[in-house]
């Protein structure tokens, strides 16, 4: 039962993650999180922590959800699950590629689309940040330093989060 | 780099094995975004199975559709040279390491995750994952977001997202205001 739900859940998320796999942080929350309580907000956070440091796409961290759930079949079916819509459409829509770059229907949805996806990226930091660093300056302050690395001068995001973990364990024992 | 050369020669023919194997290598060895350049890479520079306007088309299929970009990028390598089965190799070759490693990490952390030592990492990791966000927000925002009604929109839907709107709905729905608002003036053409 649990198996069945997982695949709808994340054939839902896989669905709509436009715009990069970030947006299926709000998605995920408020499905695993909120609506069926598989995952608590820390280890939801911490499972997009391993998926950063994880190589491979970000929607990885479906495999720790999945995994968290109903062990290793749940972790096949999950990850499975939240990449087959796309797949899906991917080789459906291969062979109309033409015809869906020109039509000004499809360019209008997708202006709107991001316009929702800029808008629940901001949303899920504000929300991680709030469960995470509001009550700690120095990690605040991390964050802020994390946030000038990666798009002032573009390092990879790889050695930001390995370096953010090697300062919050030095924090931590300081 | 010439690439004369190549369009000269009937393109080198992609077997499932060799697909597979270069799948396995983009996605152990790329993180995110980073995948796409080691897909290019091999599929384009390297081997070149395919010309780098058709690549070019793959990439703008993966930004038309949901699903991350590289992955639908592999998906389309695969599906072009070697139809339905090369697209499912792809994807799952592609999905491999990083399940593997995922799967690893998950376990480590059920069992650890709660050690004291850790703590500090993890909160460290929290505060990257933030400026992660925001940074993929920033990028995105300055790429996407072109003309007044579209930010007049994303910033309707925080609003939104902030009175706690469900964000599968959100995103659907501003999909059809976008469909129905935000289409793109007809150029002139002769």
């Amino acid at each position: 039962m649990n198996l069945l739900r997982l695949l709808l859940v994340f054939a839902k998320i896989g669905a709509v993650v436009f715009g990069g796999g970030f947006v299926m942080i709000p998605l995920i929350q408020r499905e695993v999180v909120q609506h069926y309580g598989w995952l608590t907000q820390q280890q939801f956070v911490d499972a997009i922590a391993l998926g950063q440091i994880t190589p491979g796409p970000i929607l990885i961290s479906a495999t720790f959800i999945g995994y968290k759930v109903q062990g290793m079949a749940g972790a096949v079916v999950a990850t499975l699950a939240v990449f087959l819509p796309s797949f899906l459409m991917t080789v459906v829509a291969a062979r109309h590629l033409p015809r869906l770059r020109r039509d000004p229907r499809v360019a209008g949805f997708l202006r709107g689309v991001l316009a929702a996806v800029v808008a629940m990226l901001v949303m899920a930091a504000l929300t991680i940040g709030r469960a995470t660093l509001w009550f700690d300056w120095r990690l605040l302050l991390l964050a802020c330093a994390a946030l000038v690395l990666l798009v002032r001068w573009k390092v990879d995001a790889v050695y930001v989060v390995i370096g953010a973990g090697a300062a919050g364990f030095l924090l931590e024992r300081g | 780099m010439s690439e004369a050369p190549w369009d000269a020669r009937p393109a080198p023919t992609a077997g499932l094995p060799q697909l597979a194997g270069v799948m396995l290598k983009v996605g152990a060895t790329g993180f995110g975004m980073g995948m796409v350049g080691v897909l290019q890479q091999e599929a384009v520079t390297r081997r070149a199975w395919l010309r780098q306007e058709e690549f070019a088309d793959g990439l703008a299929l993966a930004n038309l559709l949901p699903g991350p970009i590289a992955v639908d990028a592999a998906v389309y390598v695969g599906y072009k040279l070697r139809g339905w089965i090369g697209a499912t190799v792809c994807l799952l070759a592609l999905l491999v390491p990083a399940f593997a490693i995922m799967l690893g990490l998950t376990i480590g952390y059920l069992h650890y995750g709660q050690v004291p030592q850790l703590h500090g990492v993890f909160r460290g990791l929290n505060a990257a994952v933030v400026a992660l966000v925001l940074a993929v927000a920033y990028r995105v925002g300055k790429s996407s977001l072109r003309s007044a009604p579209q930010v007049a929109l994303a910033a309707v839907a925080l609003g939104a997202a902030l009175l706690h709107a469900d964000p599968m709905t959100l995103v659907l729905a501003c999909g059809v205001i976008g469909a129905l608002l935000l289409i793109p003036r007809p150029k002139v053409t002769p």
